[in-house]
């Protein structure tokens, strides 16, 4: 009789090629992922019933999904590396591979084989998922956070093409302010919508919060008080006060509530728009980030799968990932996204997924100016400590309500000498 | 006669008798802890383990999934050097004292009035406890409606109403945006001390008021001098526990304002899971919670003791 484990190993060499490994030898009764739930529906729906009732039916290991809700991925993941139980492949968002690296499986091996069978990754990935030399996870996509605007109302005040800086976009912005549609921009506690143009902002003015060699704040610089006259500027002349207390349900509901005529979001407004609100989403579009005098950028959101260390088979798990990241799967699995995760694989710069929908290449374009939150600070547990405390996006908050440059720059300076323990 | 846990025991075995388990059973002191032990069981790993365990966190730098390192009341120097912090501490502090106040005030007011005769008292106090009764989480989304500066029903009915000429930033402004947090856990504290009180002045006898009255006391001097001595028991045991689940509030400002704007609305429990769990550092955290025992300690400590002298 044929077991479960000859199974896997007859199907390893012979049906999926290379795809699960030598090592692969001990076959699990069962696994389990856990992701959060994404905001794209088919994309969680295609992994949890076609993929992995595929791969059950190819190895006969009973395979499980767990979702959590949107934002507690984080919180699963802890209590997970913390009791050393649960799901043993689970979704790293952010730098959070770094964060929990000592309970990560080393996944070179398979990122190798995945580079070489897709064209090899994007180089800017490496910082958010390489500690050590070592590959602790293994990105399928990035959530880019880019420019949503209203299309008909841009054109009104004679804006027929996105602005490439941010001056012109202020420019526009004034005008449409006027005209009863100002811009709505997270300035808030949230989790996505506020990094997702305060850091860009900051670099493209030349603002850095700490150097590469993670020791030295260099917050305090003619640089950053640049970028925070601009921004109280392009509060105080496009928005309106509510943007200070948004959180990341805020700008998605003013958007749709005709309320704004510009943010700051990932692609998934557009998908909600053509769903619930095809009107909106006719007259909507995206674009890239504009450029500040020092250049163009856009923070990174790498979401990843990562095999944690407490995984009975790991063997078997990296099978899985091999299998999931092949080219057959992988490919079909990005095109149920609606193109809503942005592959940091070059193989697929040209995929059938960026096709249906034009409005979406701006997030392919964005990849290669994509850097991870506190660039170039080195990526790690002060880098967390410094996105969990708001310090930048205080420091802007606060300047656009009114508090004085030097001051912010002052607090923002304190905490980061505190978190990074500088002197 | 001693009344506890022993009262209610079965008398002891008669000496001689054989020592079996169901003699062993109805002893008065075995039988007495098997009743406790259930209790003190949930209390030791609940309550008695997570404390200590917290205590035992605070003074290590421990990072998530790493070891720790101790290092003794680090942790807490620098926390007494974070603006943040001392923020945090000022912003703790005003929401406690302000809704204890509010609930205080507003839940004698409820009592009172659904203590008297009337047609429909039932289906009122049933309305009344809605606040308490609905999941925190689920209030709090229809607050979000409530306090949106579009769509806002308040701000409807101040432009409408011609008071104001646009809508306020309910959440968006730093001051307003602690006042929001303020009526919001007001409109959902105030029935726990409503029902609370309720209960205290049930106890009342209506000898005590007739006796008043026939002294010629007014409606004023009934409340002063019957009613509020025979419920200050209740009354600080309510506040109490009030002001206890108040320093520990998470769902409402998490859900509505994350601590936000500019830290405005940022209080013990919501920097302490920002530091604890999205940025992983446990130690830090749960210093950050620990920060807040010394208060609650001290008002605890001073409540009984007051309490035992009445």
């Amino acid at each position: 009789m044929t077991t479960r484990r000859d199974f896997l190993k007859v199907t390893g060499g012979a049906v999926a090629g290379a795809l699960v490994p030598r090592g692969a030898s001990a076959a699990p009764k069962a696994m389990s992922v856990v992701r959060e739930s994404s905001f794209i529906k088919p994309f969680d729906d295609y992994f949890s019933k076609t993929l992995l009732p595929e791969y059950e039916k190819l190895t006969g290991i009973k395979m499980s999904y767990e979702a959590t809700s949107v934002g507690g991925m984080l919180t699963r993941l802890t209590t997970i590396a913390e009791t050393k139980s649960g799901p043993e492949i689970a979704m790293t968002g952010l730098n959070q591979a770094l964060l929990f690296d000592n309970s990560l499986v080393d996944v070179t091996d398979v990122a190798n084989g995945i580079g070489k069978q897709l064209g090899g990754w994007h180089e800017n990935v490496l910082e958010v998922v390489v500690s050590k030399g070592k590959w602790k996870a293994l990105p399928w996509g990035n959530i880019g956070q880019l420019e949503v605007y209203r299309t008909d109302w841009f054109k009104e005040v004679g804006v027929t093409k996105f602005p490439e800086t941010w001056e012109d976009l202020l420019a526009a912005g004034r005008l449409l302010k006027k005209k009863g549609h100002p811009f709505g921009f997270e300035l808030g506690h949230g989790f996505g919508d506020n990094h997702g143009w305060l850091y860009p902002l900051f670099w493209s003015y030349g603002g850095r919060e700490v150097d590469r060699d993670g020791k030295t704040v260099v917050i305090d610089s003619a640089e950053t008080a640049k970028a925070l006259d601009f921004c109280r500027k392009f509060y105080q002349e496009t928005m309106f006060e509510d943007v200070l207390g948004w959180t990341d349900v805020n700008n998605n509901k003013a958007f749709f509530g005709e309320q704004i005529s510009c943010t700051n979001n990932a692609s998934s407004i557009l998908v909600v728009g053509k769903r619930d609100f095809p009107e909106i989403a006719k007259v909507t579009d995206h674009a890239l980030n504009p450029a500040g005098p020092k250049g163009r950028f856009h923070v990174m959101n790498a979401v990843s799968h990562a095999l944690l260390t407490h995984a009975p088979d790991q063997a078997a798990a990296k099978a899985f990932l091999k299998w999931l990241y092949d080219d057959k799967q992988l490919s079909r699995w990005l095109t149920s996204a609606d193109a809503y995760y942005a592959p940091f694989l070059h193989g697929y710069d040209d995929h059938p997924m960026w096709k249906p929908e034009p409005r979406y290449l701006p997030y392919k374009e964005s990849l290669k100016t994509t850097r991870p939150h506190t660039w170039p600070g080195p990526q790690g547990p002060a880098a967390s400590e410094s996105v969990a405390k708001y310090v930048l996006v205080d420091m802007f908050a606060k300047a656009c309500r009114g508090d004085a440059t030097k001051d912010v720059i002052a607090t923002a300076a304190a905490q980061l000498k505190q978190i990074y323990k500088a002197k | 006669m001693a009344v506890g846990p022993a009262s209610i025991a079965r008398p002891a075995p008669v000496a001689g008798r054989p020592a079996t388990m169901r003699g062993l059973i109805e002893r008065e002191g075995v039988f007495s802890w098997l009743m406790l032990a259930p209790g003190v069981l949930f209390l030791l790993a609940f309550v008695a383990y997570p404390f200590f365990y917290g205590i035992f966190l605070s003074l290590e730098d421990r990072r998530v999934a790493s070891e720790g390192v101790f290092v003794g009341l680090a942790n807490f120097r620098t926390l007494a050097n974070d603006a943040v912090f001392w923020q945090v501490v000022r912003n703790t502090f005003m929401y406690v004292c302000v809704t204890t106040i509010l609930k205080l005030a507003g839940g004698l007011a409820m009592a009172l009035v659904i203590n008297q005769q009337f047609r429909g008292r039932n289906l009122a106090r049933a309305f009344l406890l809605l606040p308490f009764i609905v999941p925190t989480a689920l209030s709090t989304v229809a607050w979000m409606w409530i306090l949106d500066p579009t769509f806002s029903v308040v701000n409807w009915l101040l432009v409408h109403g011609g008071i104001i000429s646009s809508g306020y930033s309910w959440l968006g402004n730093a001051s307003l945006a602690m006042w929001s947090l303020i009526v919001v856990n007001t409109w959902r504290g105030t029935p726990f001390y409503g029902i609370t009180l309720l209960a205290g002045l049930q106890t009342i006898s209506p000898d005590l008021y007739e006796a008043a009255a026939i002294d010629g006391a007014s409606t004023t001097q009934r409340f002063l001098w019957v009613t509020l001595p025979v419920i200050k028991p209740v009354l600080i045991i309510v506040t109490m526990f009030s002001v206890i689940f108040t320093f520990g509030d998470f769902q409402l400002i998490y859900a509505l304002t994350h601590g936000g704007p500019a830290n405005a609305t940022h209080v013990f429990s919501t920097l302490a899971f920002d530091i604890g769990m999205s940025a992983g550092q446990l130690g830090m955290g749960a210093a950050v919670a620990l920060s807040i025992l010394p208060a609650l300690a001290a008002l605890i400590v001073v409540l009984t003791i007051y309490l035992r002298r009445e």
